[in-house]
C-alpha cells in the first residue's frame, strides 16, 4: 500500500504537467493562424466540423487547465476522478482516431503532435489513465511535494511518458537538422555585438567616426558593416552569421575605393570559406 | 538605414571576402538574353514602329514578317494606338522588332475587396512597396478568372495579366491558380539538408516595377526609375524596412538590396546577371509551380522587371518561365 501512495504522490506532479502542458500547447496552436484546414487534422478537432475546430480546440484546453488546477487545489474525489474519464475517453478517442483517420495527428500537444496517431500515442494516453486512476484509488490530495521516495518514480514516469512521445522524435530532427545559415533569419542587432566583440574590432575601433554603421545588409551567412573613418575611408567589415564567435573579416577602403589595408590572413582559406552559389 | 547603391555593396563585400566584384562570366550551355527596347509608342506602321524611351531617346525598329502583337489580345503590330506603353522583344542589336506587347500589366496582390455584380471591381494591397490597385475585372473575362481563383474573397491572393487602358487596369488572364490559403497563411518551405547545391529552381515572374513607390533612397534606380532587375522575396526586415519580406515558400537564403542574381531560363537557356532592386514581398506567398517546359519545383524565387523578363526569353502574357538562380 506504501509502494502504491508512493507512486500515486509521484503520478500527481507528472499529470498536472502534463495537463497544463497540453493546454498551453493547444492554445498556441489554436491561437496561430496556421494554413486552412490544420486544426481540422489534429486530434479532438477531427470530430467537430471544420468550424468549430479551434473552439473544440480551446475547450480541451481550458478542460485540460480544470483538471490540472482541479488536482492541485481541490479537496472533493470528484477531482481526482474527472482525470481517470478524461483520459480513458483520450484513449478511446486516439484508438478510433487510428482506426477511422489514420491520417491526422493525436494534438494532444498542439501542432507539434502532428504524426499520425500510433501505438505509442495511444500507450501513453492509456499510462496517463492508470497513473490518473492510481492518483484517484489513493486518493492523493493537496500540493505534490518532492520527496527522496517520490523522485526516482517521478523519474521513472516521465522516462516512460518521453518513450511513449512520438514528439521527441519530431524535436530530436529538428535540433539535428536545422536550416542552413543563410536561411536562418538574424537581427543585425546580434550581429553588431558579436561584431563588437571581436578582436577586428578592436583593431579598428580607434579609427572609426560613427558608432552606428553608415550601412549595413546581409548576403547569405555574411552581415556586413560599413562605418565611416578618418580620411575619408571606410571600414567594412563582414560578420559570420553562425556560431557563438563567428569569424569576423575587416578591411579598409579608400576613398578612391582601392583596398587600403587587410587583415592578413591567408586569401586561399578565405575562398574557401566563401561559397559564392546560393 | 540610407541604402547605398548596390554596386557599391558588391565592391565593399568582394573586398572584405576577397572574392572577385564582377559577374560570373557566362557557362557554356548558357545563350545571350535577347535585346529588348521599352516605351512609348510614337508612331507604327506595318513595316517599322517607332519608340519613345524612357530617356527620351527615339528607337525606330524595323518589324519582322513574323512579328505578333498583344494588346488585350493577339492583334496586327499596326493596329497598336500611338501612346500606348510597349515592350519589344529585339533581334539583331535592337533593330528588328520581333514580340510587341502594349499596355500590359501584371496584376498581383491581396484581395481586400470585391465589389460589383457584373463587372468585378477589386481592391488589391500589393504590398507595402507598391501602391494599393483598383482593379477590374470585365464580364467577358471574369469566367476566366474565376475559374483559377475560386475565392474572390478579401485575405486571399489574386494573380492575374491585363491591359492598361487609360488609367484602369482590366484584368485579362489569370497569371496562376489562386493558393487555396489566405496571404498570411503561407506553408513554410520543405527543407533539404545535406550537399551544396548549385542554384535554386523554382518559377520566375513578372511584375510591375513602375509601380515601386519608395524606392526613392536606393540611389542607383532613383533617377532612371527600374528598367531591369528583379524582386526578391527573401530579404531581411530590418535591411529592407518591409515587415512582410523574408517570407518564402521554397526555402531561399537571405539576400540584400543590391545583391547580383544569376537568373537563368531552364526552358531556353538564356540567362543573365541581374541586381536585387525591390523586395518580392508577395512573390514569396505563392507557392505555384510553372509549367512552361516540365514542372519547376514550387515556390516563386524571383520577380523580374517586364523588360529582364522578356530579355531572358519570357512571354508576358504567360505569367511565368522554369528558372535557375545563383549568386553572382
Amino acid at each position: 500500500m506504501t509502494v502504491l501512495s508512493t507512486i500515486a504522490a509521484a503520478a500527481l506532479p507528472i499529470l498536472v504537467v502534463t495537463l497544463a502542458l497540453g493546454g498551453v500547447a493547444k492554445t498556441a496552436t489554436a491561437g496561430r493562424e496556421t494554413s486552412p484546414g490544420a486544426l481540422a487534422r489534429l486530434g479532438p478537432a477531427v470530430l467537430m466540423p471544420e468550424r468549430f475546430a479551434r473552439a473544440a480546440t480551446y475547450a480541451c484546453a481550458l478542460v485540460e487547465f480544470a483538471l490540472a488546477a482541479g488536482l492541485l487545489v481541490v479537496d472533493h474525489p470528484a477531482a481526482r476522478w474527472l482525470p481517470v474519464a478524461f483520459f480513458a475517453v483520450a484513449t478511446y478517442v486516439l484508438w478510433d482516431l487510428r482506426r477511422r483517420r489514420p491520417d491526422v495527428g493525436c494534438g494532444c500537444f498542439g501542432d507539434v503532435s502532428d504524426a499520425p496517431v500510433g501505438l505509442r500515442s495511444i500507450g501513453r494516453a492509456a499510462a496517463l489513465t492508470a497513473m490518473a486512476a492510481l492518483v484517484a484509488a489513493v486518493g492523493v490530495t493537496g500540493l505534490p511535494h518532492v520527496t527522496v521516495e517520490t523522485a526516482p518514480w517521478i523519474g521513472g514516469g516521465v522516462a516512460l511518458l518521453l518513450a511513449l512521445s512520438p514528439e521527441i522524435d519530431e524535436v530530436v530532427s529538428r535540433l539535428r537538422h536545422r536550416a542552413p545559415c543563410e536561411q536562418r533569419p538574424m537581427p543585425p542587432g546580434r550581429a553588431l555585438s558579436r561584431l563588437r566583440g571581436s578582436g577586428e574590432w578592436r583593431v579598428h575601433a580607434g579609427s572609426l567616426l560613427a558608432d552606428e554603421p553608415s550601412d549595413m545588409w546581409r548576403e547569405l551567412c555574411w552581415r556586413f558593416f560599413v562605418f565611416p573613418a578618418q580620411g575619408d575611408a571606410e571600414v567594412v567589415f563582414a560578420v559570420h552569421l553562425s556560431g557563438r564567435r563567428p569569424a569576423v573579416r575587416a578591411v579598409v577602403v579608400g576613398a578612391d575605393g582601392r583596398v587600403a589595408a587587410t587583415d592578413d590572413r591567408g586569401d586561399a582559406s578565405l575562398r574557401e570559406s566563401t561559397p559564392v552559389s546560393a | 538605414m540610407p541604402y547605398r547603391a548596390g554596386e557599391r555593396r558588391r565592391k565593399l563585400a568582394a573586398a572584405v571576402l576577397g572574392r572577385d566584384p564582377g559577374p560570373a562570366p557566362r557557362s557554356p550551355e548558357e545563350t545571350q538574353p535577347y535585346d529588348v527596347v521599352s516605351g512609348d509608342l510614337l508612331d507604327v506602321s506595318p513595316h517599322l514602329i517607332i519608340l519613345e524611351t524612357a530617356d527620351g531617346e527615339q528607337r525606330r525598329l524595323v518589324i519582322a514578317p513574323w512579328a505578333t502583337a498583344w494588346r488585350g489580345g493577339v492583334v496586327a503590330p499596326a493596329d497598336l494606338p500611338a501612346g500606348a506603353r510597349v515592350v519589344v522583344r529585339a533581334l539583331r542589336g535592337g533593330t528588328v522588332a520581333e514580340r510587341i506587347w502594349a499596355d500590359i500589366t501584371r496584376i498581383t496582390g491581396v484581395i481586400r475587396e470585391v465589389r460589383g455584380r457584373r463587372d468585378l471591381t477589386i481592391e488589391l494591397d500589393c504590398g507595402p512597396h507598391r501602391r494599393e490597385r483598383s482593379i477590374v475585372v470585365p464580364y467577358r473575362a471574369s469566367g476566366r478568372i474565376r475559374v483559377r481563383h475560386p475565392k474572390l474573397e478579401p485575405g486571399y491572393l489574386f494573380d492575374a495579366i491585363g491591359l492598361l487602358d487609360q488609367g484602369t487596369s482590366f484584368a485579362h488572364l489569370p497569371a496562376t491558380s489562386q493558393p487555396p490559403y489566405r496571404a498570411t497563411a503561407v506553408p513554410p518551405p520543405q527543407m533539404t539538408y545535406g550537399g551544396g547545391q548549385a542554384g535554386i529552381s523554382g518559377t520566375a515572374v513578372w511584375a510591375d516595377f513602375a509601380d515601386l513607390t519608395n524606392l526613392a533612397d536606393f540611389a542607383d534606380f532613383a533617377e532612371e526609375g527600374i528598367a531591369e532587375g528583379v524582386a526578391y522575396p527573401m530579404l531581411e526586415r530590418e535591411d529592407a524596412g518591409c515587415d512582410d519580406t523574408g517570407v518564402s515558400c521554397a526555402g531561399l537564403p537571405y539576400l540584400a538590396l543590391g545583391s547580383l542574381l544569376r537568373v537563368r531560363n531552364v526552358c531556353d537557356g538564356r540567362a543573365d546577371a541581374l541586381p536585387i532592386v525591390a523586395c518580392g514581398c508577395l512573390a514569396g506567398r505563392f507557392c505555384d509551380r510553372c509549367l512552361e517546359c516540365g514542372t519547376s519545383p514550387r515556390g516563386r524565387i524571383v520577380e523580374l522587371a517586364a523588360s529582364s523578363y522578356v530579355a531572358l526569353g519570357g512571354d508576358l502574357t504567360k505569367g511565368c518561365f522554369n528558372a535557375r538562380v545563383g549568386l553572382g
